[in-house]
């Protein structure tokens, strides 16, 4: 049932973005949408990523980076790692961690011509990432900044799915991407870089898959 | 962008071969590439199937299974498999299945096909046969060894800096009496001061004597003309490389101004590389007393160090520590036989195993016997006893250390006469057990190094005779063999044998060595070869019709892929003041020498699985 009304709710903001009046907006909404009921491995997936200067709501977009791909693999010849202008004093903790300075972050492309190529590349996708509501919330906050519409997004979350397939977990520890993955025997790969952590979670998600059941449903891994 | 993929090219820059390409290459190559995930027991590639991608574990591990039954390999990270199939046009011949949870890269065959062609290195490493792996193997290593050559100028190496010269209208006559009188086999022709030509003994024979030519024609007639020169600071490396390709044993040097200096000869550089083996030979030879040979033994391994660094070739190295090794026995022989006074009758000291074969290294125990005429009477058994017990003390204070299983002249069972021994043979081959085979099958591989070489040669071919004929004899040897444990690969240290302080090494000696004796030496006694060495051996074999040439000369190549790396490890060891051991650690190994092992396992194990169907199945 919540299934049904989640898959309602996402079809008429579609409809509703189609009223945009905007070329890519209306392509997104035109795009060919899986069903929930779809297989998932027949599903179309798109890992995201972003590397942000912070976790305050209003953090600031520095890389973006995003890989199609379907449960059967993850082809890299598609994959797309873009840095983001930013005018703003970074947040210094974050900019350690990420390595991105403000050099680089003021030598990046405008908001604005990330997000075409991104809003494309997610049309008729499944956004995936490890703690998907914030990829989720930083697209709809950057496109309503950017196009006046926020984009709707279906995503599956590796980390949501990863309780699911393990509830009993201790401690959080347990459920960060890094020891998730290596319980499916995964590399350990640096993370933040904003295309290592998508293609992270992409073959996560293909780890996961191997654990449900071969015709699982689409609908029924997304996020709630 | 710096950073892009850095995960997947990171990953290839330290692979072999992708090691070999440059970074914009790799990069290039890591956006060809499909990840894919496999659970433990997934099939990943059928038998049967087509396939047109090359798959690379990155992590987890695979097995690959000959129409998926034989076990074939198993491959952790960083193992590649699928192009044999990519390189017969996409039939595949193994089941890979993941053994682990398995993330693989698979690159499309285009790219893989595309790489070959433009990269030397990718196409030697991703070669459809074992052999040719192998063989770009031993050339790699040889390659990749700091070579005493590489360094040493030909100035370093000249020892007769005053060349011999004459103009070319003197006689053919008078040159022959020139080289004569200074003693020298190569003569350089030279007219105003310049080198038009070289003579050489060789040429005296070929081109005057056997030629019938008038001594009295002028040398210019019958000299080799305008013959290849290297300046004096050529490196003695590059004048092997001319005396190879071009086939002559004499170079001309010359200085800077175009003027003779000197004629370098194949001899000059074999003295300088070999010359300790050569002194140390020399040494032993004369050794006036125990003492003295005692000193000149002890120098072998240094001289076998010597060998390893001056680049040279397994086979050689062998030989001529082998060499060494019976000069220290023979002259064992003889100091006892100045001890004791001269034999009552004729005998044969016998050596078997590895100096028997030529095919020893360093750190070997003695492996010997005595073979008596059958006139020997008590006194005379006597008189064996005190010579075979000196000899074998004499032996064991050189370095060849008394044998743990009493194979030894030292042991009244190793004394016997001619036909005791033949008696004895005949048990074996007649009778055989698994406890007997175990403790005889050395002394199948036997050598008369002192003494009356015509008895010793018919009880060796006695023995080959009886052993032709015996089907039971020949299969409980071919079972014997398949004890050896040859690893798969190096597949999570699983068959690796562990080393007296409990770590995971690889026996080189037990676990690829051997087998590959075992199988030279089962398949020749079969077929009734007189052959000794098992390179030898493989090629008499091959020659008769009894193996695939392919299949002898693959056993040959991952015989001297090991053994490179075995006497690479001895000499190390060696330098290092250690006593030389066969247990290499992995870790010790570069990646493309693993993979290159894996390869020569892969033959060892198909030899001995040839064994198996052609003679162990003799048994009722």
């Amino acid at each position: 049932m919540r299934e049904r009304i989640a898959d309602w709710r996402f079809r008429r903001r579609l409809a509703a973005l189609g009223k945009s009046g905007q070329e890519l907006l209306s392509a997104y909404a035109g795009a060919r949408w899986p069903a929930p009921d779809l297989p998932l491995r027949e599903a179309a997936l798109l890992a995201l990523d972003f590397e942000l200067d912070g976790l305050a709501r209003d953090a600031h977009v520095l890389q973006a980076g995003w890989l199609a791909f379907d449960t059967a693999g993850i082809a890299l010849e598609g994959a797309v790692s873009l840095d983001i202008r930013s005018a703003r004093r970074l947040d210094d903790g974050a900019v350690t961690v990420h390595g991105i300075g403000e050099e680089r972050a003021r030598e990046g492309q405008p908001l604005r011509q990330v997000l075409e190529p991104l809003v494309s590349a997610l049309s008729g996708r499944v956004l995936v990432a490890h703690g998907a509501a914030i990829e989720v919330e930083v697209i709809e906050r950057t496109t309503r900044a950017c196009f006046g519409e926020a984009l709707p997004v279906r995503a599956i979350c590796t980390l949501e799915l990863e309780r699911r397939l393990h509830p009993n977990l201790v401690g959080t520890d347990a459920y960060r991407l890094a020891s998730v993955r290596a319980r499916y025997s995964l590399p350990a790969y640096d993370q933040h870089d904003a295309l290592s952590d998508a293609l992270a979670a992409a073959e996560l998600l293909l780890a996961q898959a191997r654990r449900l059941p071969a015709d699982v449903r689409l609908g029924s891994v997304l996020r709630g | 962008m710096a950073s892009e993929l850095s995960e997947i090219r990171s990953f290839l820059g330290d692979l072999s071969p992708f090691d070999r390409l440059d970074a914009d290459r790799i990069a290039a190559i890591a956006r060809r590439v499909t990840v894919r995930y496999f659970r433990a027991g997934d099939t990943i590639l059928e038998a049967g199937s087509h396939n047109d991608q090359l798959f690379i574990v990155r992590s987890g591990s695979v097995e690959l299974r000959l129409a998926g039954e034989e076990l074939t390999m198993r491959l952790g990270r960083g193992g590649s498999f699928a192009f044999p199939s990519l390189l017969r046009g996409g039939e595949v011949r193994n089941t890979t299945t993941a053994l682990e949870d398995t993330l693989v890269y698979c690159l499309p065959g285009e790219e893989f096909h595309r790489l070959r062609s433009e990269c030397d290195a990718v196409r030697d490493y991703f070669n459809e046969s074992e052999t040719e792996r192998i063989r770009s193997a031993v050339r790699d290593l040889r390659l990749k060894r700091p070579s005493t050559l590489q360094h040493a100028t030909i100035e370093q190496l000249l020892v007769h800096k005053q060349p011999v010269s004459c103009e070319p209208g003197l006689s053919i006559a008078d040159a022959a009496t020139l080289m004569s009188e200074r003693d020298v086999s190569t003569l350089a022709i030279c007219e105003d001061g310049r080198l038009v030509g070289i003579f050489t003994d060789k040429d005296l024979r070929k081109r005057v004597v056997a030629a019938r030519t008038d001594f009295d024609r002028p040398i210019r007639e019958v000299m080799t003309a305008a013959p290849r020169t290297l300046p004096r600071h050529a490196t003695a490396a590059e004048a092997m490389a001319l005396m190879a390709a071009g086939g002559f044993r004499h170079i001309p040097v010359l200085g800077s101004a175009g003027e003779l200096v000197a004629i370098l000869s194949a001899t000059d550089i074999l003295a300088y590389l070999g010359d300790s083996a050569i002194d140390t030979g020399m040494l032993v030879a004369k050794a006036a007393g125990p003492q003295a040979l005692v000193a000149a033994a002890r120098q072998i391994p240094e001289g076998f160090a010597r060998m390893d660094a001056g680049g040279f070739h397994a086979e050689h190295t062998m030989r001529f520590t082998s060499a060494l090794g019976e000069a220290v026995h023979r002259r064992a022989a003889e100091l006892a036989e100045a001890e004791l006074g001269p034999p009552p009758v004729p005998y044969a000291l016998l050596v078997f195993g590895s100096l028997a074969r030529g095919e020893q290294l360093v750190g070997s125990d003695q492996d010997n016997g005595i073979v008596m005429d059958d006139r020997v009477d008590e006194s005379g058994r006597e008189y064996f006893a005190a010579l075979g017990a000196r000899i074998s003390d004499l032996l064991d204070e050189c370095g060849f250390v008394y044998c743990k299983g009493g194979i030894m002249a030292k042991n009244a069972e190793q004394r016997l006469t001619r036909s005791e021994w033949s008696e004895r043979y005949g048990r074996w081959i007649a009778n055989p057990d698994e406890d007997r085979i175990l403790r005889a099958t050395i002394c199948f591989d036997m050598r008369a190094v002192h003494g009356d070489p015509v008895m010793a040669q018919a009880l060796h071919e006695d023995v080959v005779d009886k052993a032709r004929g015996s089907g039971l004899f020949l299969s409980f040897l071919a079972r014997d063999a398949q004890r050896s444990k040859v690893p798969l690969g190096f597949f999570r240290n699983l068959v690796l044998e562990k080393s007296e302080d409990g770590q995971k090494v690889f026996d080189a000696k037990a676990q690829a060595i051997l087998p590959v004796i075992d199988i030279a030496r089962t398949f020749a006694l079969a077929e009734g070869l007189a052959a000794v060495g098992t390179i030898e051996r493989l090629e008499a074999l091959a020659a008769a019709g009894r193996m695939a040439r392919g299949d002898a000369e693959s056993l040959k190549d991952a015989f001297l892929l090991v053994s490179e790396l075995r006497i690479a490890h001895q000499a190390a060891q060696v330098r290092a003041g250690t006593a030389p051991d066969n247990a290499i650690a992995p870790a010790a190994l570069s990646p493309l020498e693993r993979d290159y092992l894996k390869d020569a396992f892969s033959v060892i194990s198909g030899g001995l699985d040839s064994l198996k169907r052609n003679l162990a199945g003799g048994i009722a």
